[in-house]
This record gives structure tokens, C-alpha cells and sequence, in this order.
């Protein structure tokens, strides 16, 4: 059952995750197993999946990144919440971000 | 704004090789096997285009025979070869169907070994033994005229049954 993000705890990157940005692409490789795997388990983000990623420093909690993108993209915050949320359940699901705080 | 997401996508992103090469280095660092698709001839037939390897963090040094991805001295890419030859803590690698040799290699700049070569969803075995007599055969330049020898002797076989 997937785990409820919380809106006042600050998410990060998870240890077990490897990040390299590649020609404005951000190339994620979680660890899945035990196994860096480029073949079958490698991740890219959109441009707004990087915006929020840009955010997950492990201090900033994911109300404040709604805010802060909010500002950023000028829309309704009600729709940035629920985008973050749903990104956020992903890659928790995949063990690439972690809660931290 | 566009929704954001997450997007799976293995061979559907080449990533460049200086790219590939420190993602390879940082999930070894962190202890774990590392495993992508292998480009190019050099290893061939042993290791085709598109044979998906699994490269290892070394736990001792590496071995005649062995076939070690390691970072290429002038170019800083990954490159991965056969170990041909180790004398007085240096290296030396030859790709199976390559001519140049890359000698004088500091452990330091060997990054893994390959423990699994992947085709068509097959893992096929690398023998110990058999790595070695291919690195001997490799270094003396007989490895080409070996395998061709085999081939036209398997097509033999073949024409027999």
C-alpha cells in the first residue's frame, strides 16, 4: 500500500540512489536489489519533475515547495500540491526519494 | 506546467560516455554491481554490441583473463578489455578483437570486473580457463586466426550433420 506523502515532512534523496545530470537531463539510477541498473531500472525527470527535485534538500518540507513553485510556475497552488504529492508517491514507491525530516 | 514525472527509460537514453563511466564509478563506490549495454566491437565475439554487462566493485586484484572496465588513460572514457598481461603492479588490456594494447595501467584506473555478459536474455558463462587461454592467444596476436579457425570448423560440423 503506497505510503501517504506528508505535507509538513521534508523529503530528500534516498541513499540508495545514484544522480548525474546529463546534458540538462537529470539521469536517476536507484539501486534497486542491490544493482545499479542502467538496462532496465533508470530514471529521467521532465522539467517540473526536476523543479521539485531541485527542492528535495532533506530540509525544506513539501509545503514549502509547493509554495515555492507555486511562485516559480504561477499557478494554482491546489494543482502544484497535487502534482508534488503524486510525484513524490512515485518515487518514494521506488525508493528514490526518502522522508528525512 | 506540465505534470511532473518520473520516466522510466534504460536503452532509450544513450547517455554519452564520460557520463556512463561516472555513474559506473558512483554506484561501485557505494559497493554495488553496476549494470548496463555494452557499444562497439572491440571485445567481439566474446562481448557483441548490445550484450548487456554486469560489472562488479574489485574485492582483489584482477586476474590474466579477467575482463575489467577501466578508464582510458588519454581519454578518460570507460573501456572494457581484457586483462592480457600484470607484471610488477601494472596492467595491461587488449580488447579480444582490437590490435592496440593499453599498457602500464595503474590498478587505481580499474574500476570493476565484468561478472555477467547478457544476450538475448541469456546469460552466457565466463570461464576462468577459458578467459585465460584467451588472453594468451590475444596477447601473441593468434586470437583472431583461433576464432576464425573454430568458426570454419563449427560450419564444418554443421554441413556434416
Amino acid at each position: 500500500m503506497p505510503q501517504r506523502i506528508d505535507l509538513d515532512a521534508a523529503y530528500g534523496p534516498s541513499e540508495d540512489v545514484v544522480v548525474r545530470e546529463v546534458e540538462g537531463e537529470l539521469i536517476i539510477v536507484p539501486l534497486v536489489a542491490g544493482v545499479g541498473d542502467l538496462e532496465d531500472e533508470l530514471y529521467t525527470l521532465n522539467e517540473t519533475g526536476r523543479a521539485v527535485w531541485r527542492r528535495l534538500d532533506g530540509r525544506r518540507t513539501v509545503r514549502s515547495v509547493v509554495a515555492e513553485l507555486a511562485d516559480e510556475f504561477e499557478a494554482p497552488a491546489e494543482a502544484i500540491e497535487a502534482d508534488v504529492l503524486g510525484l513524490l508517491a512515485e518515487l518514494e514507491r521506488r525508493r528514490i526519494v526518502a522522508r528525512k525530516a | 506546467m506540465k505534470t511532473a514525472r518520473a520516466v522510466p527509460g534504460g536503452a532509450e537514453f544513450p547517455l554519452p560516455g564520460d557520463s556512463l563511466s561516472e555513474l559506473m564509478r558512483q554506484v561501485l563506490a557505494k559497493g554495488k554491481p553496476f549494470r548496463f549495454k555494452a557499444r562497439g566491437l572491440s571485445m567481439s565475439p566474446f562481448i557483441k554490441d548490445g550484450d548487456v554487462l554486469t560489472v562488479t566493485p574489485l574485492a582483489t586484484a584482477p586476474r590474466t583473463g579477467d575482463v575489467a572496465a577501466f578508464l582510458h588513460p588519454a581519454t578518460g572514457r570507460l573501456v572494457v578489455h581484457r586483462l592480457v598481461r600484470k607484471r610488477a603492479g601494472r596492467y595491461q588490456f587488449k580488447g579480444d578483437n582490437a590490435d592496440e594494447v593499453e599498457r602500464g595501467l595503474p590498478i587505481e584506473r580499474i574500476v570493476g570486473l565484468v561478472t555477467s555478459v547478457e544476450r538475448d536474455g541469456r546469460e552466457l558463462g565466463l570461464r576462468r580457463r577459458a578467459g585465460v587461454a584467451v588472453a594468451g592467444l590475444s596477447r601473441t596476436g593468434l586470437l583472431r586466426t583461433a576464432v576464425a579457425a573454430a568458426r570454419r570448423a563449427g560450419v564444418r560440423r554443421r554441413g556434416r550433420a
